[in-house]
């Protein structure tokens, strides 16, 4: 039986990122130093900051204290908020300058744009035939191998219920450029499935 | 939309397009006919669509085993109230049900998760969602705007509804497909025809958009049991097959087309006297043909997740 939908998590819904709550008004009451508020807004965001930043960094331990350090800055600059983006993008932007300023400590690069923003993109062909084949799971597996980068950008466009607009926004580039860097992700994507020999 | 240097023929989906369906983001009509009748992008669909679950599988796996911060790490660094609580809450959530609808076109089965399935107590917690409970069984009786559930056990559940309660109603309901009804279709593509393995009628609140199905939206014309013909926005026609095998979904049920003996699902919160105030119920009236297994499954513990689920992605 060939149920692509066998592994939990296969499929998954969207839901509006924004709830219930108005997050420039859960922002104000944070600035005002209202608790609850600052709860509220961990509810809403935190666990997408984190599946984010752990995409990224592939490391538990650093990915909790990054999202600690986010929702520190939150808390502290919460009356910085200007409203010139949503708040799911905005909070998102300081995970990824903390993700980026962590990295840097430990030489690494978050995003190599010289190698990426150049990407062609990929025709159907031997590597995009590999994704054809490939189970789910086997995607997954090979997600974790891409470089950070191109989890990052694979992470904003589908895991966070951004737009390619907000994308873009995060990444400070224009949406041409998220379109080649996830054109180049799947190209990587596909190699990977490819050198892996997987066959469905 | 594209141009395709080699086929000039029509213009095929531009990346935008491509991306933002695999994202669950909406795209226009136009875009969307042409996925229904173009092979070339309905592959450069499904590929997408494979990265953008296997990024949302790992996103939704990431969270279930997260720790709270460390203590030591909050105190120094964050006031202690506000921060302790939200990683309480955090922690809650973290640990929140991963589980979603699947279905398997080549089967003909559905599979809904509803965590621990085969429990035998009345109500049981959602597991990582302190706040709701869960309670599933066999629809007994529908009295004004309560419902009353026989668990697997035979203990009776009362569950109590408000207008905000989300109800839904689902299974083999060929006979729900209308001449004139909206809805919108997803299954596998074959020459111009889209077998159909889930049928949502009525407005789609959420469309997923699984690995190799095809979602449609359009108005039912020529209605039989064999299938219809679906008429999109812009005038153009898809046929559909149906099978007993097609998950017929009929979102924002009203109570009084429950029926007696459905397999019912209700998830919400405690009230008293053991009864459940139901933030969302599913029925489902009639199985769909090859024994399928049925559960629920929840992505986080909101409102929009909770929906979701019980309306089969509807």
């Amino acid at each position: 039986m060939n149920d692509p939908y066998g592994d939990a998590g296969a499929a998954t819904f969207t839901a509006s990122h924004e709830g219930a709550c108005d997050g420039a008004g859960l922002l104000r009451r944070i600035g005002q130093g209202d608790e609850d508020a600052m709860a509220a807004f961990y509810r809403e965001h935190g666990r997408v900051v984190l599946a984010q930043v752990l995409l990224v960094t592939g490391e538990r331990a650093g990915a909790e204290e990054i999202v600690q350090d986010t929702m520190l800055a939150v808390w502290r600059g919460a009356g910085s908020f200007r409203g010139e983006s949503s708040v799911r993008s905005w909070v998102i932007a300081i995970a990824r300058r903390q993700t980026r300023d962590r990295l840097r400590g430990k030489r690494l690069r978050v995003v190599d744009d010289a190698f990426l923003a150049d990407q062609p993109g990929s025709g159907p062909g031997p590597e995009v035939m590999a994704l054809d084949r490939a189970e789910l799971a086997e995607v997954r597996s090979a997600i974790r191998e891409l470089r950070p980068a191109h989890r990052e950008v694979l992470g904003l466009a589908f895991g966070s219920g951004l737009s390619l607009p907000e994308v873009a926004g995060v990444l400070e580039i224009p949406v041409g450029t998220v379109k080649s860097r996830l054109t180049a992700a799947r190209t990587a994507l596909n190699r990977i499935l490819n050198e892996k020999g997987q066959n469905r | 939309m594209n141009a395709d240097p080699t086929d000039t023929r029509y213009p095929h989906l531009d990346l935008g397009d491509l991306i933002a369906g695999a994202a669950g983001q909406p795209i226009g009509d136009q875009a969307r006919e042409h996925l229904a009748g173009c092979e070339h992008c309905q592959l450069e669909a499904n590929r997408w669509n494979l990265v953008a679950d296997g990024v949302r599988g790992l996103a939704a796996a990431a969270p279930e085993t997260a720790q709270p911060a460390r203590p030591r790490r909050i105190r120094q660094r964050l006031p202690a109230g506000p921060w302790r609580r939200a990683m309480l809450v955090a922690g809650s959530a973290a640990a929140a049900l991963v589980l979603l609808v699947g279905v398997g076109a080549a089967t003909g089965y559905v599979h809904v998760h509803l965590s621990r399935p085969g429990t035998e107590t009345a109500l049981t917690a959602v597991t990582g969602c302190s706040q709701l409970e869960q309670a599933r069984g066999t629809l007994e009786q529908v009295n004004g705007s309560s419902l009353v559930i026989k668990t697997a056990s035979g203990q009776p559940v009362t569950v109590t509804t408000t207008a905000s309660t989300f109800v839904s109603m689902s299974g083999a309901l060929l006979s729900d497909i209308t001449d004139g009804a909206s809805v919108m279709v997803r299954g596998h593509s074959s020459d111009g025809t889209i077998a159909a393995a889930i049928v949502t009628v009525g407005p789609p609140f959420s469309a997923v958009n699984p690995p190799g199905f095809v979602p449609v939206q359009g108005t039912v014309s020529g209605a039989s049991t064999a299938g219809f013909t679906l008429v999109m926005s812009g005038g153009s026609r898809v046929r559909v097959t149906t099978s007993g095998s097609t998950v017929v979904v009929v979102p924002h049920a009203g109570l009084g087309q429950l029926p007696a003996g459905g397999t019912t699902f209700a998830v919400g919160h405690a009230g008293p006297g053991g009864t459940l105030s139901a933030r969302g119920v599913a029925v489902i009236r009639q199985l769909p043909q090859g024994n399928p297994q049925l559960n629920v499954s929840l992505k986080n513990c909101s409102p929009a997740s909770i929906d979701s689920a019980l309306a089969f992605g509807g």
